[in-house]
């Protein structure tokens, strides 16, 4: 799972008040089972019953905070023109660096903006893509019912149109070349990984054709591995014959 | 002074640890050895269980040999027994227990949808169902029921058209009816002389329930073709909805196909049953759904008949060992008050958001599918739970989502405490968190000898399907020894578990709140409080300002404090619905969340130090702090007035106040990481001094203003009512001024 897939949206802040953020497929599944870092589970008792000394009430109007955090000494310009005072807390005040209970994680907490026409230098090729997808049928096609086939063809032609019309994102795209790769390789597991991270982040892109993807992984995998290996991966004139006959 | 600190640290290590290995936490550690003292002791000897508490270092133990479930007996399956094939049940032959059947069955999830929803909900919900495609285990059986004025019942065929069976909306059929107008009765299925036919596999037989490694793509497709219900919507009127009969098609469809084995119904709905049995609302919007207010003036015409339509549909399905989840989207009210018992009573989910299309409903259920470290799903089925103790013990009952197995035996306490009665529970879906409260009873008589060096025990086997199908056993064996309370009173205080005590009260709270008034409910906690504050607090006769608690009991006015305040017992500040949501979570949650229900957590950050946990008291808003308030359904990030103007003005974006950016994002990323697994997913609010949003922080640490901080004495027995209204330091001057009054 690259860096890139793992991110937080906004929620829907129009249909639902509060909606909360929304996690990506990736952050989700890295937080299974992860122990939490700052566990926020701790209670303060009321004084009245332990005898310490009451805490201050908060509706002090000229109780004011440092002007500034403790590491410039410059006041910035603010409404407030009283003179700072410190406020009466547990701790005792820290100069310099303000401690947190941990570090930020490292994730990148951003915007994700999906742009079916920006380019990077790893932009994948379709054909390339397809091809392989069009590998993995054809070797299925020896034992798997011609119906699924068809059917799992049809939505592979669905998701070729949808990439040569521009319809489909970078991070999909992207993602399908990592998913046929993973095929490429036998690699099952990680293959059906990246289809449910897929469909999970970008179900309205997706949503039509994926379980095509889907069955042809699980078809794939039950082949007998010789299947595989007799079909020229490779091969350029493979592609007319590999293609949406029926 | 010093002793009881070290006989403090060490029980709480003690409670931590036992809690770590056993998934158990008890009210008291140390048991009074009479039943007499206990009474006294005001909170119940009980404890919260959690059957499936993650264990990553416990190795499974296989289901084998299979053994009769009925507690004093235990018999081996063996060629003696009749078995039932089909329905997976084989008969004892030395108790005549009906037992479910060893071999792994296929999990089921019957999606039942309802299509009067808007076109972009109906578009979201779609694309959520068909994601879960993709989420479910891979060899699970899937099916799909479609309702609206009509109810469908798809065939999943791999070929061909799809097809499917209607159903009208209003007409209630029984299950045997509804099994033979879809084609699922077989009458050649019982051989001669009503022996068990030779087995079938169901799988090839019902066309309704299909693996969804066979059936993915047309499912999709089919799902991607649903429309909204075709019947037209009059000005004024609601959709006409036909939850009830297409609940009961589900129902009856596993019933009559696959009992016994694990399976959700999970129902997606976007507004109540306005039509057939089970109907909450009538199709004219001018008729509004029953608020509290109607209810208390006896004015919800649909409430009673409801709720018994939907019990007797949750009990059927938890007597098939089937869980119901409802997943309610809409901006009203959905009937989650008359449908409640279908999850609470089955161990299913349910989620309330305000539409499909949010991140809210969407990400609750993808959590659904969650795997744990080692990629398994979390979600267990069938589970049953047998409670047995030591004789100095008896079980008075279970409070969580479960339902009685009837069990008798000689470890039943006649005082039944919730569902009482039994040693054995039925849960039939669970997941790592679900936690029930156990309810003893001591039963030596007073002056009876201690048992040399006794401990009493008690022994909780759960039995359950995982979700990989496979059978399994967890059997957690625990003890604590009893004691003298005449002589040992101080060693039993400091062995009390507030944490759990408080939780495991509010449970009988919420218990009793379902059938009693509400202030006898409030009456009835303050009077435990009050008694508790009285046997266990350092105080000098009237003297209200000599009065302390010890640790190990000072939480425990603050959790009752908040307990009172909470929507779980004041349910005039929500609907009807969101208080049935608020409770079916707090009573299946484990102790941690369920804590966090009854008193949020808040923690303050400023530039004077890591966050801190500070009292949930309008004391704790100060300008300079940011607030993080998690009420497990809401997390809240609040500014201070400075904070805010600082933020405004945008001095995070400056170099060098980089260490204000931090404070800005330390709450954040701490509240993120809550976000990212908690199940439902919460609320996300982020607001300020001034701000509307605030007053989710300022209604739970500020008492109304207007109200006159004075207590009253309630009408019928004298007793005290320590009113809602009032700060916590008010609350608690009262408190010690009872439990002083030598009058009291």
């Amino acid at each position: 799972m690259e860096a890139k897939d793992l991110y937080i949206k906004p929620g829907n802040q129009e249909r639902g008040w509060n909606d909360p953020p929304q996690f990506s497929y990736g952050l989700q599944t890295a937080a299974q089972g992860a122990p939490k870092r700052t566990p926020l589970n701790k209670r303060v008792p009321p004084p009245q019953l332990t005898g310490s000394p009451c805490p201050v009430p908060g509706d002090v109007p000229s109780l004011t905070a440092p002007m500034t955090p403790p590491t410039n000494p410059l006041a910035p310009p603010c409404s407030m023109n009283t003179p700072p005072r410190p406020c009466p807390v547990a701790a005792p005040p820290l100069g310099g660096v303000m401690m947190m209970a941990t570090p930020p994680p490292p994730f990148p907490v951003v915007e994700h903006t999906d742009s079916a026409s920006s380019q990077s230098e790893n932009e994948p090729d379709v054909d390339d893509v397809v091809t392989l997808l069009n590998w993995a049928l054809t070797a299925c096609r020896h034992t798997v019912k011609k119906q699924v086939c068809n059917d799992v063809a049809k939505r592979l032609k669905l998701f070729e149109d949808m990439w040569k019309s521009g319809k489909l994102s970078l991070p999909v795209r992207r993602r399908m070349n990592g998913l046929v790769q993973e095929l490429k390789s036998c690699n099952w597991d990680a293959a059906d990984e990246i289809h449910r991270a897929l469909i999970v982040d970008h179900v309205n892109e997706v949503g039509q054709w994926m379980v095509g993807v889907k069955r042809l992984i699980a078809e794939t995998r039950n082949l007998n591995p010789d299947l595989l290996h007799t079909q020229e991966v490779d091969q350029s004139l493979d592609t007319s014959s590999t293609g949406n006959s029926d | 002074m010093r002793e009881w600190r070290v006989a403090m640290a060490t029980y709480q290590e003690f409670i931590q640890q036992n809690e770590d290995r056993d998934g158990v936490r008890f009210s008291w550690n140390l048991w009074p050895s009479s039943r007499l003292e206990a009474t006294r002791l005001v909170v119940p000897v009980s404890c919260l269980f959690t059957p499936l508490k993650e264990r990553p270092d416990l190795p499974p133990v296989q289901y084998e040999p299979v053994l009769c479930s009925r507690a004093n007996c235990k018999a081996v399956l063996n060629p003696l027994c009749q078995v039932d094939y089909r329905a997976k049940i084989w008969a004892c032959n030395f108790c005549f227990q009906r037992n479910p059947r060893g071999p792994p069955n296929p999990l089921i999830f019957l999606y039942v949808v309802d299509t009067c929803l808007e076109e972009e909900d109906l578009q979201a919900l779609k694309e959520s169902l068909q994601m879960s495609l993709s989420l479910l285990p891979p060899n699970a059986l899937v099916g799909l029921i479609t309702f609206g004025r009509m109810v469908q019942v798809h065939e999943l065929s791999c070929e061909g058209i799809a097809k499917s069976y209607v159903f009208r909306g209003t007409k209630e059929l029984s299950s045997k009816q509804i099994q033979e107008m879809l084609g699922l009765t077989n009458p050649s299925a019982t051989g001669p002389q009503g022996r068990p036919a030779a087995p079938q596999d169901p799988a090839v037989t019902c066309r309704f329930l299909q693996p969804v490694h066979k059936v993915d793509m047309n499912l999709t497709d089919l799902l991607g073709e649903l429309q909204r219900d075709p019947w037209p919507v009059p000005q004024g009127k609601r959709p006409l909805r036909s939850t009830g009969i297409a609940l009961s098609i589900a129902v009856g469809l596993l019933e009559g196909t696959f009992p016994n084995t694990g399976a959700r119904v999970m129902m997606f709905m976007g507004g109540p049953p306005t039509q057939g049995p089970g109907m909450v609302v009538g199709d004219e919007l001018k008729t509004p759904i029953r608020s509290w207010h109607d209810i208390t003036k006896d004015n919800a015409r649909h409430l009673k008949k409801a709720t018994k339509y939907y019990d007797a549909l949750a009990n059927r399905a938890a007597s098939n060992g089937h869980s119901i989840d409802i997943y309610a989207c809409a901006l009203d009210q959905t009937g989650l008050l008359e449908m409640k018992c279908l999850s609470n009573l089955t161990g299913g989910h349910i989620a309330m958001g305000d539409s499909f299309n949010t991140s809210l409903f969407k990400q609750t259920f993808q959590r659904v599918f969650s795997k744990d470290h080692n990629g398994e799903f979390r979600m267990a089925f069938g589970g049953t739970l047998e409670v047995s103790t030591s004789r100095e013990l008896k079980v008075s009952g279970a409070i969580g989502p479960c339902v009685s197995l009837n069990a008798k035996g000689p470890c039943i306490s006649e005082n039944e405490v919730g569902v009482g009665g039994t040693t054995q529970w039925k849960i039939c879906s669970l997941s790592p968190s679900t936690t029930l409260a156990l309810y003893f009873e001591v039963v030596n008589q007073h002056n009876a000898p201690i048992p040399q060096g006794g401990r009493g025990a008690v022994q909780f086997v759960t039995q359950y399907q995982h979700s990989n199908t496979q059978r399994r056993i967890r059997v957690t064996t625990v003890a604590r020894n009893w004691a003298d309370a005449q002589s040992q009173i101080q060693h039993i205080e400091s062995s009390f578990d507030q944490e759990a005590s408080a939780v495991i009260m509010a449970r009988l709270g919420v218990f009793r709140a379902e059938s009693e008034e509400g202030p006898d409910v409030l009456r009835w906690l303050d009077r435990q409080l009050i008694r508790l504050c009285q046997k266990f607090g350092q105080f000098n006769k009237d003297d209200p300002t000599s009065f302390k608690l010890s640790e190990s009991l000072s939480l425990y006015p603050q959790f009752m404090f908040h307990l009172r305040r909470s929507p779980f017992l004041q349910v005039f500040n929500n609907s009807p619905d969101e208080c049935s949501y608020y409770r079916h979570h707090f009573v299946c949650q484990n102790l941690t969340q369920s804590l966090i229900m009854i008193q949020p957590i808040l923690y303050s950050y400023s530039f004077h130090g890591p966050p801190e946990p500070v009292l949930l008291d309008s004391g704790s808003i100060l300008p300079d702090r940011i607030l993080l308030m998690d009420t497990f359904f809401q997390l809240v990030i609040y500014h201070g007035e400075t904070i805010a103007q600082w933020r405004k003005a945008g001095y995070q974006e400056q170099p060098e106040y980089e260490n204000f950016k931090h404070l800005l994002v330390a709450p954040v990323d701490d509240a993120q990481e809550i976000l990212q697994t908690r199940f439902p997913m919460p609320r996300y609010i982020d607001t300020e001094h001034g701000g509307s949003q605030a007053r989710f922080l300022l209604s739970k640490v500020n008492p109304s203003q207007t109200h006159n901080n004075l207590y009253s004495w309630g009408q019928e027995t004298g007793a005290p009512i320590l009113t809602d209204d009032v700060s916590l330091q008010v609350f608690m001057d009262h408190l010690k001024k009872l439990a002083v009054s030598s009058a009291a």
